[in-house]
Formats: C-alpha cells, structure tokens, sequence
C-alpha cells in the first residue's frame, strides 16, 4: 500500500489506479451513505479522487491517505448537501445498488435505517456513518470532522434515538 | 436494544462497491485532466514565444523598408547628381557654342 502511494506520488498510474480500486469501496460508501443517491455519490468520489491525483505530493502513508480520503470526502457531501437540496430519500434505483451487495441481514430493516440516516443533518450523517461504516471511534471522527468530541458524542447519541424512535414509529 | 441498532445500523452502511466501470472513469478523468494542465502549463510560454517572434518579424520589416528608403534616397541622389553632370556639361557646350 505504501508502495502504491510512493509509486503514484513519481507518477505511476498503474499505482495510482490501485490506489483507487483499494479506496473507492470506502470513498463511495460514504458518499451514498450521506447523499442517498448512486449518482451523486459516484460525481463525488471521482471528484475526490481527481483531487487525491493533485495532492499526492502531500500526502506521506498510507494511514494518512485514509483520513485524508474520509476528510474530503465528507467535507465534499456535507457541502453538496448545504449547497443543494438534495433528495432525503432514496431512488428505487438507488437501494437496488444496495441490495445487489452482499447482505448479512434483514434488508427492510437496513433499508428503513437508510432513510433515517438521510433525515439527519449532514454533519450528524457524517457522524454515523464514519460510526458505524469505517468503524472509526468518536476521537478519530472528531479529528476526521474537525469537530470538538463532545459534538460528535451528541450526535451520535442524538442520532441513534432518532433512529430508534423512528423504528418504532414505523413499527406501530 | 443499543447494540442490536448499532449491528443493524454496521449491516445497513456496510461499504458498497461504485457501479462497475468506476475506477476506469476515474482514470479517463485522471488522464483527461492531466492533458488539461499539460497543455495549460505550455500556454503561456507559447503565448510568451509567438509575441516575441512577433516582434521579431516587426522588427525586421521595419529594418527591412528602412534600408529600402536608403537605398531609394540613394538612388535619387545619384540620379540627381548625374543629371547635374549633365547640365553642367550642356551648359558648358552652349556657351562654348555660342563662343563666350
């Protein structure tokens, strides 16, 4: 991995394109976590990703690469989504993405908890998706957001009963 | 009840693949866009090259025409000067003709 970022930083696209292939599964999943939309989600990365290609000279590990990627990546949807109204629910077309991956578990549940995410602010998707898709702990999210903690520890507590309130809403 | 959310909420934001294709498009792009600063990178000493050859050019018309004025000036000088000669010679014939 490092490899490939040295390799990519002297200009090896054969490098670069790994470099791509190892991150877009992490770059667009939380583009779609936080637009709730395929095409967006895609515009994004690609965006992120053109601007990896003109920043690699400043970028040191591979480490580095990872919190840089999810930086600017949510950065990139919480902008989208202030500038635009962007859809809060999501397309037929769009959850057929979903499902077509591999499942683990009941997919009218994950498909409900979906679209609670996108009631949520941007900042709080962002929160709960760095949460609970990379698996990053408060601290990390904090750093990533450039956020004070405690913002992020109320988000994520303000979100999950959201969620939940909103699960047995629709459960009633 | 918490942990069953956060399990379900881990499954509901797993990570997904981009549709197919996507790390080509990338690339196109990549490409597309480094040609762009390649080509952006080269506009301003091509601009900077065809202004100098410009001046270049004008330059040398203008040292061209000047040194075609000389050479007309020239021309009418000596033009004038033989006529001179010619003058002087058919003045000279006149009065020896006319025996003064």
């Amino acid at each position: 991995m490092d490899d490939d970022l040295a390799k990519a930083r002297a200009g090896n696209m054969a490098a670069f394109e790994a470099l791509v292939a190892a991150h877009r599964k992490q770059v667009f999943g939380l583009g779609l976590r936080m637009l709730g939309s395929v095409h967006a989600a895609e515009d994004l990365a690609q965006e992120v990703f053109m601007q990896l290609h003109a920043k690699l000279n400043s970028i040191d590990t591979a480490e580095h690469l990872r919190f840089w990627l999810r930086r600017v990546t949510a950065n990139r949807a919480i902008d989208a989504l202030r500038r635009s109204a962007l859809v809060n629910v999501t397309s037929l077309e769009d959850e057929a993405h979903d499902i077509g991956s591999e499942d683990p578990g009941d997919p009218l549940l994950q498909r409900r908890l979906r679209a609670l995410l996108l009631q949520l602010t941007p900042a709080a998707r962002a929160v709960v998706t760095l949460r609970y898709q990379d698996d990053l702990d408060p601290t990390d999210i904090a750093q990533v957001l450039e956020m004070p903690l405690n913002t992020v520890k109320s988000h994520l507590k303000r979100s999950l009963s959201v969620m939940r309130e909103g699960l047995e809403d629709h459960a009633t | 009840m918490t942990d069953d959310l956060e399990a379900a909420l881990r499954a509901a934001l797993r990570p997904v693949d981009p549709p197919e294709g996507f790390t080509g498009r990338v690339m196109a792009r990549v490409a597309s866009a480094q040609r762009h600063r390649l080509r952006a990178r080269w506009r301003i000493p091509a601009g900077i090259a065809a202004a100098v050859l410009l001046a270049i050019s004008i330059y040398l018309h203008i040292q061209q025409q000047r040194r075609e004025g000389l050479e007309a000036r020239r021309a009418i000088v000596e033009a004038l000067r033989l006529t001179d000669e010619k003058l002087d010679l058919a003045y000279q014939t006149v009065r020896e003709a006319s025996g003064t």
